[in-house]
């Protein structure tokens, strides 16, 4: 048989694994844009629409003014968070990049604080003003009295201000409103975190994933979700806990609506069921675990029944679930989840999980959990001295002994408030939207007012934004350069960002920003030498990775770093006291705490109320893309969930408008209730992130409702401090 | 079921609307022209010996192709290229019933405008001031009766070509149907018969044409049954199609109340064409008389405009399947 | 010539419409206009439940009702199997919308083209595959040659049992759907 060139063509596509069209291998943005014929440019880059921090390529081209425009987004195929895909989001990035109501010029504060009337200035302007008033507050009450907020890449930046400053007040909502318990209490139990950035789940090649919330679907982090799908495909069994039919539960081969509030007890019956039913891994455990014998006598008395009636669960499926896991371990896990700050009692819940897993011997197993990564990257600060030591202890932590690194918000908060032990007059923000993203957000106002300055480094007039007395505005992540970015998936690498297209208006990158305030407070020393990404190249050279790949792909792996499973020549090292999983926690009993999680039941809504749960949507990430055209456009408000019997019982239809009330008579905007089969009674859902009341935000502005407004009530978990945010509840009025 | 959708289209979801009045109004005066186009033909050809009633023998064909053209203008209003509407005639599209009405109306035009030339008395002529356009007209006027029969069968293939278009649109069930054409046809005549009735002079034309109407207007109702069980009949799209005409339902409510004034309109024009034929009569028309033939021709106008504007709304209401 | 055609497994689609965006800003498709789409159903009563998620567009129909309702040409089949629109001859006069019985096209607001998913055939001209196909999270969609009986779509239509949209209206669609529901395991 005649074997043509094109017949070799198609072979050789087929045999690395697609069809005849494939899109164009990427090698490097160069060969790329050649290969092409040059009327475009490649800029392998990093997304920043949410903070998966996939690999992008822009492509940019120039517009009929000569000017360069990006023209589409693609994800990077080399990069393992993105595999050449992109989501709603980041496709969208564009939009946030060409948005009109961006912050275009540095402003200055002319009216009350809160009403939004600024004069615009210059750039050395606005540096001098915040230096002046920085050092002014630093004069009277010390440098502690100076806190930062952030999440996402500025932070970083703001951080060395801060702590070449001598201050620790440092705080990202990243903790003790979303994923700081999951990490605290994976540490307390396995001595890792189950995730750096990327959670560590080898679901693609799992049997039995188990999602307590984590509605993945909705939860739009790329990579993870794309390897859902490929478990979906390969038809691996889904059981999801959610109280809500949610896109994740609409995969699954059994969904669970549990009563909110209830997991715990669901997670200590199945811990109970392996045990007693012999379904655990115990040669697993013997080998790499203390404290069985405490579980298991502490668990005895979560029995099926006793759970059936806790959890509002049919008995047979809570055992069913016990032994699909204990059948098809260790390549099963209950998905770790990371919005965890749910009731203020998360992380025994946590701790419950981290369990199961480590008696189903899922951790560093084919479909469990994979090992962390080898390959360690030295840190690297450019030459900078040494911080200095601060006089005075950070706030952050407050009282919990098990909150981590990353600061507790609300209680910088709570001490701008109160000044106890010390007053803390100055806030940076930089990238976070405290009204929208901290629970009781009339508390967050109450603070703001008490501050003598108020910082916003950020993109977009959003309300937190414009209640700051100085505004920097920085330029979007496709005009700037930020990293390097350890990358930490099954292997070890590491990606970049650098600008697509030279900054739009008079923004600037929050390197630079950070660094000018920097040299305006004497402190060159710490101050960027020269340029970012000059910066970056020391650093890749410390690194040991070629600056030019790197530039050029976007994404370079660490040879020999993946080790994900567990062999006789990788094994396993558990960073925890005993050097073992401790299902028996010798720290929290050092502290008074249950050192075997206990079920503690969470108050249940009163006659008439509902309560307040929300979750994402796929096509927003929290309040910061609401405005982003591209994305607006596909979900311009959101809906209240609201079961349909319920409905039905208060005369309430499907796509009419209803207020709703909260336990403190805080009442919402009208918003659009969506009647359905496809939540519990008790319980109401709302997409967080809407409602935003900048008028700036033309698009944003007044479309929906937030949820935040309606959380006036948070339960502060006692071990690691995140706020517990589902404890409120509501009422329905119809009159709207 | 709960149904989601995003990344719908305005102009087809959550129901279609591609066309709106400016199309129903070009369809219904398009049949209006080719059914005056034939009507005052058969006036013209039932009397060898000449016009039976100058007044409409002439006035009708010269009205026929402004009506047409006023419809045509509407039809233009309703693309949203206007301007490159050269292509239509850059193209012969056998199967597209849109190029075939488009060179159908252009192979019409003339013939219509030669027959309204040929159909002008001299004391029309007369007045003409343009002597080619005069002495043309007066050279056309012994191919009279030739134009008349073409006009006769150009007026019916215009009439039914508007129900074509809309009947070849398999999409749309309610439209799908062949006997739309016939249905549009007939309410196309019955309408050019309808505005004889009102521009003739003489009472013997109009009685003429009132009997005439009488039976176009059985035969209108006979089809629109018939259309309507044909549908009932059919295929679930089919059936469910004609629901909105026999819903009360406050979304449907202007497609019943159509048939509502169809079913009474167009009978009480029967009625009233019936009095009328069968009453006394005199060579002069009575004052009632007149008011009592305008009255039910006007009524005949109605019913037939109404017949394009429920269909084109109601049409686009209708498809297959939808979300299942 | 080859014969494009697009798989669709409903089962792996997340609804992400991460597809939808792609398509947007590839095609620079108006402001609250659309080529895709994604159709979300959920049927039954709490706790029982069954959702059917599938992405739709143009079905690149081999009798396809818009080409032959088209007046002037515009809109008009090719040989590698894709129905194309030419804008210079378009007319706007809508027909093809309303002769299209999956709602698919659009009017361009601002001239008045009638448009819709094209394949992304710019992109299949560089060997690419479209947009919301390179994109697609859940990999719910794929793309390739029918004629080429080693091509992936080729396999998945051989393997498995398919269907397409609406068949009882005789368009004879080139998007095929796998899957309807997710494997109950
Ligand atoms: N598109 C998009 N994706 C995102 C983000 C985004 O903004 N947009 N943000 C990212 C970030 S930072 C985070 S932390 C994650 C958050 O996403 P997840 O970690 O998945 O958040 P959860 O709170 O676990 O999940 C919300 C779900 O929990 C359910 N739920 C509510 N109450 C209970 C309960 O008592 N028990 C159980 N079992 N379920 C309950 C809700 O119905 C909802 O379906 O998403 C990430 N992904
Ligand atoms: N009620 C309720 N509260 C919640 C949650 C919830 O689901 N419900 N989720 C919690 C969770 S999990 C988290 S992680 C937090 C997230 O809370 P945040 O981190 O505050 O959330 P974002 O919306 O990402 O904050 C974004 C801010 O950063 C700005 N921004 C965007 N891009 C850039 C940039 O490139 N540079 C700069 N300088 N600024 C930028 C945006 O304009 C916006 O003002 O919220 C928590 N709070
Ligand atoms: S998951 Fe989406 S928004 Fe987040 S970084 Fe990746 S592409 Fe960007
Ligand atoms: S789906 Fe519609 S627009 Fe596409 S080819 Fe078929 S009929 Fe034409
Ligand atoms: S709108 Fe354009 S493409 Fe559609 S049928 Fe008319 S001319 Fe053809
Ligand atoms: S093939 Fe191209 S044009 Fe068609 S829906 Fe996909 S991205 Fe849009
Ligand atoms: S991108 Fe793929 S998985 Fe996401 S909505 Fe579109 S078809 Fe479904
Ligand atoms: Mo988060």
């Amino acid at each position: 048989m005649a074997f043509s060139r094109r017949n070799f063509l198609k072979y050789a596509a087929m045999s690395a694994g697609g069809a005849a069209i494939v899109d164009t291998p990427f090698f490097s943005a160069r060969a790329r844009a050649e290969a092409e014929g040059g009327t475009a440019r490649y800029v392998p880059t990093s997304c920043e629409m949410c903070f998966w921090k996939c690999g992008v390529i822009a492509k940019v081209q120039k517009n009929k003014d000569g000017v360069d425009e990006v023209v589409k987004l693609e994800g990077n195929p080399l990069h393992p968070q993105s595999l050449g895909k992109l989501c709603a989001r980041g496709q969208a990035g564009i939009g946030q990049l060409y948005d009109p109501d961006r912050l275009k010029r540095p402003m200055i504060r002319t009216g009350e604080r809160g009403d939004g009337k600024y004069k615009e200035v210059s750039w050395e302007e606005a540096l001098s003003y915040t230096a002046e008033n920085l050092k002014k507050i630093i004069e009277k009450h010390g440098p502690h009295s100076i806190a930062m907020f952030s999440h996402g890449s500025p932070g970083d930046y703001f951080t060395n201000l801060l702590s070449a400053l001598g201050s620790g007040n440092i705080s990202f909502p990243s903790f003790s409103q979303c994923k700081g318990i999951r990490d605290a209490t994976w540490e307390l139990t396995f001595g890792h975190k189950p995730a750096t950035s990327c959670e560590r789940v080898d679901m693609r090649n799992s049997r039995v994933i188990v999602l307590f919330g984590t509605h993945l679907g909705e939860n739009m982090h790329n990579s993870q979700n794309q390897e859902f799908s490929q478990a979906v495909g390969n038809g691996a069994k889904i059981i999801c806990v959610d109280p809500r039919y949610s896109t994740a539960a609409s995969k699954a081969s059994m969904w669970l609506p549990i009563k909110p509030g209830t997991d715990t007890a669901l997670l200590l019956t199945w811990i109970n069921i392996l045990i007693s039913e012999d379904l655990y891994d115990k040669a697993y455990i013997e080998q790499y675990a203390t404290g069985f014998d405490q579980l298991k006598e502490a668990v005895k008395e979560y029995t099926p029944e006793w759970c059936a009636k806790e959890t509002d669960l049919p008995e047979a499926n809570i055992v069913e679930a016990a032994r699909e896991l204990g059948r098809y371990a260790p390549s099963v896990m209950i998905h770790p989840g990371r919005h965890v700050s749910w009731y203020g009692n998360d992380t025994q819940r946590v701790r419950a999980m981290a369990i199961i897993n480590a008696l189903l011997g899922s951790w560093g197993r084919k479909g469990g959990l994979y090992l962390p990564p080898k390959g360690k990257f030295p840190s690297y600060n450019d030459g900078a001295p040494e911080y200095p030591i601060p006089d005075e202890d950070p706030v952050i932590k407050g009282n919990y002994p098990f909150a981590g690194g990353e600061g507790l918000t609300q209680v910088v908060r709570d001490v701008t408030i109160t000044s106890d032990p010390y007053p803390i007059k100055a806030w940076i923000i930089a990238g976070t939207d405290l009204l929208k993203a901290l629970p009781a957000p009339a508390r967050t106002r109450e603070a703001i007012s008490k501050l003598d300055f108020m910082i916003a480094v950020d993109i977009m007039p959003a309300e937190t934004v414009m209640m700051a007395d100085v505004i920097l505005p920085e330029c979007t992540y496709l005009e700037r350069h930020d990293g390097l970015f350890k990358i930490e998936t099954r292997e070890s690498g590491v990606s970049l960002r650098q600008p697509a297209i030279e900054p739009m208006y008079d923004t600037k990158p929050a390197w630079w920003i950070a660094s000018e305030l920097c040299k305006k407070m004497g402190l060159d020393d710490y101050a960027v030498k020269d340029s970012w990404e000059e910066r970056m190249k020391r650093q890749a050279k410390a690194w040991n990775v070629s600056w030019e790949t790197l530039a050029d792909k976007g994404y370079v792996s660490i040879p020999d770093s993946a080790a994900p499973y567990i062999t006789p020549e990788n094994q396993p090292v558990f960073k925890t006291p005993s050097g073992k999983i401790e299902l028996y926690s010798s720290k929290l009993e050092e502290k008074h705490f249950d050192p075997i999680p206990k079920y503690e039941p969470t108050e249940q809504p009163g006659e008439g109320m509902y309560r307040l749960v929300y979750g994402r949507s796929p096509v927003h990430t929290f309040s910061r893309t609401i405005n982003t055209p591209f994305l607006w456009e596909l979900m311009k408000e959101n809906e209240l969930w609201l079961n349909k019997k319920e409905a039905d019982r208060l005369g309430v239809k499907h796509g009419q408008r209803v207020r709703l009330e909260n336990q403190d008579k805080v009442v919402s905007a009208p918003m659009l209730v969506k009647a359905t089969e496809r939540i519990r009674r008790d319980c109401v859902y709302m997409v967080h992130g809407f409602g935003h009341n900048s008028p700036r935000l033309s698009k944003a502005h007044h479309s929906g409702v937030d949820d935040q407004e309606l959380i006036t009530h948070y339960k502060v978990d006692p071990i690691c401090g995140g706020t517990g945010m589902r404890v409120n509840f509501v009422k329905i009025i119809k009159e709207a | 079921m709960e149904l989601s959708i995003t990344g719908a289209n305005a102009i087809t979801y959550p129901v279609m609307h591609v066309w709106d009045w400016r199309v129903a109004v070009y369809l219904f005066l398009g049949g209006m022209s080719g059914g005056l186009m034939s009507m005052s033909a058969i006036n013209y050809i039932r009397s060898k010996k000449g016009p039976v009633d100058s007044a409409c023998s002439w006035q009708i064909p010269v009205m026929a192709p402004i009506i047409l053209a006023i419809g045509l203008f509407f039809l233009n209003l309703d693309l949203s290229r206007p301007f490159h509407a050269f292509w239509f005639y850059l193209a012969f599209k056998p199967v597209s019933p849109m190029s075939w009405g488009a060179w159908l109306v252009l192979a019409i035009f003339p013939l219509m405008i030669l027959y309204a030339l040929s159909a002008l008395p001299n004391a029309v002529k007369a007045k003409i001031k343009h002597a080619g356009l005069r002495g043309f007209a007066d050279k056309m006027q012994p191919h009279l009766l030739k134009l008349a029969k073409a006009n006769f069968l150009a007026g019916i293939l215009l009439a039914i070509y508007t129900g074509i278009l809309l009947s070849s649109l398999v999409a749309r069930p309610l439209w799908n149907s062949a006997i739309l054409p016939i249905l549009f046809l007939c309410s196309g005549m019955s309408a050019g018969a309808a505005v004889m009735i009102m521009v003739a002079k003489t009472k013997e034309t109009k009685l003429f044409f009132t009997k005439v109407d009488i039976w176009l207007i059985i035969a209108e109702l006979t089809i629109l049954l018939l259309f309507f069980y044909g549908h009932y009949t059919g295929d679930a799209a089919h059936r469910q199609a004609i629901m909105p005409f026999f819903s009360t339902s406050h979304d449907f409510f202007p497609y019943f109340l159509s048939i509502v004034i169809i079913g009474v309109a167009l009978p009480l024009a029967i009625v009233l064409k019936f009095l009328e034929v069968t009453g006394e009569h005199t060579d002069e028309l009575t004052a009632s008389g007149l008011m009592l033939m305008n009255a039910s021709a006007v009524l005949v106008l109605i019913g037939s405009a109404i017949i394009r504007f429920a269909m084109v709304y109601a049409g686009q209401l209708s498809g297959y399947g939808g979300y299942m | 010539m080859p014969r494009y055609v697009m798989v669709i497994d409903q089962s792996r689609c997340i609804g992400c419409m991460a597809c939808v965006a792609a398509c947007k800003r590839e095609n620079n498709v108006p402001m609250e206009h659309f080529r895709t789409r994604v159709v979300e159903m959920v049927r039954g009563e709490f706790p029982q439940l069954r959702t059917e998620m599938r992405s739709e567009l143009c079905n690149h129909c081999d009798h396809a009702p818009c080409v032959s309702i088209c007046p002037t040409g515009a809109s008009h089949k090719q040989k590698d199997g894709t129905v194309q629109i030419n804008r210079k001859k378009c007319v706007g006069c809508k027909a093809c919308i309303a002769a299209c019985p999956y709602d698919v096209r659009y009017i361009h607001p601002e001239h008045g083209w009638a448009d819709k998913c094209s394949f992304c055939q710019h992109r299949l001209k560089e060997g690419k595959e479209p947009a919301c196909v390179a994109t697609c999270i859940g990999r719910s969609r794929m793309f390739g040659d029918l004629d080429d009986p080693n091509s992936e779509v080729s396999h998945l239509l051989r393997e498995n049992s398919w269907r397409v949209l609406k068949p009882e209206v005789g368009t004879q669609p080139h998007v095929y759907y796998i899957n309807q529901f997710p494997r109950k395991s």
